[in-house]
């Protein structure tokens, strides 16, 4: 018998109260030992999706399993099985790194001595070995979200569920935090990890889901999602023409964009600003033909760079927007006592 | 048994914490040291009042300085607990696979502890004072533990505003909704000698018979008949705010 998948999401759905729709029926499935990515904007629904697996918030339709067990029917079991690190970083800045770590172990059943030792080890781990004395209030930004995270880990969960773990942090702390988590899902931890960073999306995940709006539209492995965007991007500046000091002549646009649309290996153009990109299925064989095309169309090309999609570009295709334009909504501060309290957020 | 130490382990988390803030546990003391200073003393003359149950009134006073401090510890927890919410750190508990009653447990029973150490530090001023117990040493644990009861209903109606309003404004100011319940008594006069709207509110104040009843086992001793009435009054109080407050946990916590 098949041991069931880590999460797995039917038609899940949440309506705060006030009729925000934050979930929007989504299904995804993540398998043991995976490591998997929810990227989206903010107010996309990523945190309300961890939250309902997490157990912290009741939803409004579908199903929800974790390591094959309703997060509705036997919630205490699914926390047992779990490590969560939120967003807000939930500390007790009057405890020493080393005490919340064992008081964490305890509350998750573990004894005074396999606490203690659990503790020593994680601290050494995430480097924090040295402060594991010191007041929690007394520690940097990168610190706090190290010391959560492995307080998650304590009882060594099978799921890691983490939401956005890096935001904010400074770029040597991300990379480390990054280098920890590999490691973790390497020891055979499922992770999955909401995140707005395509960069981090891209490096850690095996598998994406992209949420936009409660629901999802796409789903894959990075490279298969970037496949999907239509293969390899060239972009050609535009040079000047010899009588003009600044820039490509306006019909540059479209006689560029008819020249190239009449290549059978081109599949899309677009405007680039001072150029155009061509969406072609191989980039490299391509780039003599464009660049013949244009030159016998008379428009003056002055740099060729063929570079393959990235999952902005997965992001763009499939919602017409780029990420970073789409953080309306914020959903960073929402705490889970907020919807208890019947705050509306999400 | 499990709950007991689950709330074992929520008890020493939010007494490390307490005792991680030595100035609370100071300005706790000094406060009622103070209110002898300031009310023992200039106020002395009232004893000579016909009808005046004793004639020591730093006596007459503890009760008040004792009971007044209990209620308002009331406030104080309604602040701790929503530090912690603030803070995501009630959410990390609530994270875990342990009972939701056991963190209730745990931090009522860190305010029945502040409760017991801010008595015992009034009784010690008070006996370095030259206040003494007429119901003796089962006197002083009677007026312990049923002060320390009070502050457990009195850190439930705390909790009810902390989750209910989760507002720092609201909570730090919860202090006036204590502020009638400590005032509106016979703390500095007996109430025979209160009148007009005063005494009525003062007879529709719980914590009133509470007060009378502590007060008669340090000034008078085992005086049953203004006893049983505080008693009465005590475990009712308990017993609604108690189950109001876990109510209310359980509502938010769902």
């Amino acid at each position: 018998m098949h041991a069931p998948p880590a999460v797995r999401v039917r038609g899940l759905e949440k309506t705060y109260p006030g009729g925000v729709r934050a979930v929007d029926g989504i299904d995804f499935t993540v398998q043991r030992g995976e490591f998997f990515g929810l990227l989206g904007p903010n107010g996309a629904g990523k945190t309300t999706t961890i939250k309902i697996l997490a157990t912290l918030l009741p939803k409004t339709a579908g199903r929800a399993d974790v390591a094959g067990i309703d997060v509705d029917a036997d919630p205490r079991a699914v926390r047992a099985g779990i490590g969560v690190a939120m967003q807000e970083v939930g500390l007790d800045d009057l405890s020493k790194g080393r005490d919340f770590l064992v008081l964490q172990g305890r509350l998750y059943g573990l004894g005074r001595a396999e606490a203690g030792r659990r503790a020593d080890e994680l601290l050494e781990l995430v480097g924090l070995a040295g402060v594991g004395r010191r007041r929690i209030g007394s520690y940097s930004g990168g610190m706090r979200r190290r010391i959560d995270l492995v307080g998650a880990l304590m009882h060594q969960p099978a799921v890691l569920f983490l939401d956005e773990p890096t935001t904010g942090l400074d770029p040597q702390s991300r990379l480390a935090i990054w280098e920890y988590l590999d490691k973790l899902n390497e020891r055979g931890v499922t992770i999955l990890l909401t995140t707005q960073h395509m960069d981090e999306a891209d490096r850690l995940c095996q598998r994406l889901a992209i949420i936009d709006h409660g629901r999802l539209v796409a789903e894959g492995t990075p490279a298969e999602l970037k496949a999907g965007v239509g293969g390899d991007l060239v972009r050609a500046a535009f040079g000047p023409r010899p009588a003009e000091a600044d820039g490509a002549d306006p019909a540059d646009d479209d006689t560029a964009a008819a020249a190239l649309r009449a290549l059978p290996m081109v599949r899309q153009t677009d405007a680039a600003p001072d150029g155009i990109t061509a969406t072609v299925a191989d980039g490299g064989a391509a780039a003599p033909e464009i660049l013949r095309a244009l030159h016998a169309a008379g428009v003056p090309v002055a740099a060729l760079t063929v570079t393959s999609p990235s999952l902005d570009d997965v992001f763009l295709h499939h919602t017409g927007r780029q990420i970073r334009d789409t953080d309306a909504d914020a959903d960073t501060d929402a705490r889970v006592w907020g919807q208890w309290m019947g705050v509306n957020r999400q | 048994m499990q709950i007991l130490r689950e709330s074992s382990y929520i008890y020493v988390r939010n007494l490390k914490t307490w005792l991680a803030q030595p100035w609370m546990i100071v300005a706790a003391v000094l406060s009622s040291a103070v209110m002898y200073l300031f009310f023992g003393e200039p106020l002395r003359a009232i004893t000579n009042l016909p009808g005046f149950p004793t004639s020591d009134y730093q006596a007459f006073l503890t009760a008040m300085v004792i009971v007044m401090a209990v209620v308002f510890s009331g406030s104080d927890m309604a602040m701790v607990l929503l530090t912690d919410i603030m803070s995501g750190y009630v959410d990390k508990l609530l994270l875990s696979p342990v009972n939701r009653f056991s963190i209730l447990l745990g931090t009522l029973a860190i305010g029945a502890t502040r409760a017991v150490a801010q008595v015992a530090a009034i009784l010690l001023v008070a006996t370095v004072i030259g206040v003494r117990f007429a119901g003796g040493f089962p006197g002083v644990l009677a007026v312990t533990l049923a002060t320390t009861l009070l502050a457990v209903a009195m850190g439930c109606v705390g909790l009810i505003i902390a989750v209910r309003t989760r507002s720092v404004q609201v909570t730090v100011n919860s202090w006036l909704l204590f502020m009638p319940l400590a005032f509106l008594t016979s703390a500095f006069m007996p109430r025979e000698l209160l009148t007009g709207w005063f005494g009525i509110a003062v007879g529709l104040n719980p914590v009133e018979y509470i007060l009378v009843a502590v007060r008669t086992i340090i000034i008078e001793g085992w005086m049953w008949e203004q006893i049983l009435p505080g008693l009465w009054v005590l475990l009712a109080t308990c017993a609604v705010l108690i189950s109001a407050a876990t109510f209310e946990y359980r509502r938010a916590t769902n």
